[in-house]
């Protein structure tokens, strides 16, 4: 009886896993993305415009002799553009197989959540930036914004990106 | 700017009869026209044009199923409200078959879809004798809602808006462990009054939440909490474009929610123009 016990909670703990987060900040809101995918974390440096990109490149950076493509965050969640500050940085994920960088005001921190604290986002409108949000979470009473990276950009722009 | 206030009350006290009948649109306008003076009576005329259109639906309903039943070899198109007496089509017999069946089978599931309608919304608890209402302000328009379909009333806090979503979803706001879905009640109400001006001085400060559901409108002001007479309200029953409505406080002339339908729509994500029964 308490072995059918055990092996139910084993089963629970095993769905309910614990992830990790690194959160960073845009405009006041708190988003976070997935641990695995982000190979490091940048100050922000030059970045160079590429003529005729697609208005959600904002460019390139070497990073140690590697072309990355850096994609305007902002832009992608609708909203406004801000001046580059101390904070700014440069996040490089890897996603769809491809190595890019994305910008944001500021990186926070790296969270524990577990997998059953993760709640869907309202299933309301259908825009296409709608779909970035994999769930939202509440952080130390602020609500923090899982961001699906594969959606970030559709399959056409991700094959876009991979000619730069 | 005091001028301006006035005229924004006016054009908000007319706000609700626009909303309820297109036809009545007209008549407002002409009220515009010829200025105050008859505020009062043209008020009361309003609401009795307003509860003749509702009449004048039903017996609109109700002949066309007389006529359906009483003569079925007559085929009527689909058309939409003002349209509906000018065309009878003479087919083959085949086809006239084939598309009766069609009809009917619409006309039945539609009967059916609206006879649940009708039930759910009269079966409701404040449909018996007395109830009570909270009115509540929103940019000049007042709306009523049932208190025992009232969730709970927040004052208003931090909301973090997602990108993606339509205009009218003000965001998520944390209450405690919760996760309250705040709806920007001005701009899913009357979008089309929504301008800049307006917009900027809306001035939110609670949160009315719909029964026990995620879902919550957002207020400038709470009014009070009235206790109503089944007569004091003209309930409406019949399947209409506006299913979130549950009825017309007559005093008031505002809008009583109907808030089970109104989870349901925003649950679809519909604002209020893109329900069609």
């Amino acid at each position: 009886m308490s072995d059918e016990k055990s092996s139910t909670t084993d089963k629970t703990n095993a769905k309910d896993e614990i992830l990790q987060w690194v959160t960073f900040k845009l405009e006041s809101e708190s988003y976070g993305i997935n641990v695995m995918q982000v190979q490091e974390i940048l100050r922000y440096n030059e970045v160079a415009p590429v003529p005729g990109a697609p208005s959600y490149v904002l460019g390139i950076i070497n990073l140690r002799g590697n072309v990355v493509t850096v994609i305007d965050t902002r832009s992608r969640f609708n909203l406004s553009p801000c001046e580059i500050t101390d904070d700014t940085r440069i996040i490089v994920i890897e996603s769809e197989q491809q190595i890019v960088g994305i910008l944001v005001d500021s990186a926070s921190e790296v969270v524990y959540l577990k997998a059953s604290e993760i709640e869907a986002a309202p299933n309301v409108g259908n825009e296409e930036s709608a779909q970035f949000i994999q769930g939202v979470t509440n952080r130390e009473g602020e609500l923090l914004i899982l961001v699906d990276l594969d959606k970030l950009l559709s399959d056409d722009e991700w094959d876009e990106l991979k000619q730069f | 700017m005091a001028k301006a206030l006035s005229a924004s009350k006016k054009v908000m006290k007319n706000y609700l009869s626009e909303l309820l009948t297109d036809d009545l649109c007209n008549q407002v306008n002409k009220n515009h026209e010829s200025p105050s003076k008859t505020t009062s009576i043209s008020e009361n005329k309003r609401l009795e044009v307003l509860l003749k259109n509702v009449n004048a639906e039903l017996k609109i309903a109700s002949a066309e199923v007389n006529t359906q039943n009483s003569a079925p070899q007559i085929i009527k198109p689909k058309a939409k409200q003002g349209t509906q007496n000018s065309h009878i089509i003479e087919v083959s017999s085949e086809a006239r078959l084939s598309s009766n069946e069609d009809t009917l089978t619409t006309q039945k599931s539609a009967d059916i879809l609206a006879t649940k309608i009708i039930k759910r919304k009269t079966e409701k608890t404040y449909r018996q004798g007395d109830f009570q209402v909270l009115f509540f302000n929103v940019g000049g328009l007042t709306v009523a809602v049932p208190l025992i379909e009232l969730g709970g009333i927040h004052a208003i806090d931090k909301i973090t808006p997602l990108m993606g979503k339509p205009e009218w979803f003000k965001g998520v706001m944390l209450h405690r462990e919760n996760k309250i879905n705040v709806v920007d009640t001005a701009l899913w109400v009357m979008p089309e009054k929504c301008d800049t001006i307006m917009k900027e001085s809306l001035n939110y400060q609670y949160i009315i939440m719909l029964s026990d559901s995620a879902w919550g409108l957002t207020a400038e002001s709470l009014v009070d909490t009235v206790t109503l007479n089944q007569e004091q309200v003209k309930w409406l029953d019949s399947p209409s474009k506006r299913p979130w409505l549950a009825g017309l406080v007559k005093d008031k002339m505002c809008a009583l929610l109907d808030v089970d339908s109104l989870i349901e729509l925003l649950n679809e994500g519909s604002g209020i123009y893109q329900v069609d029964s």
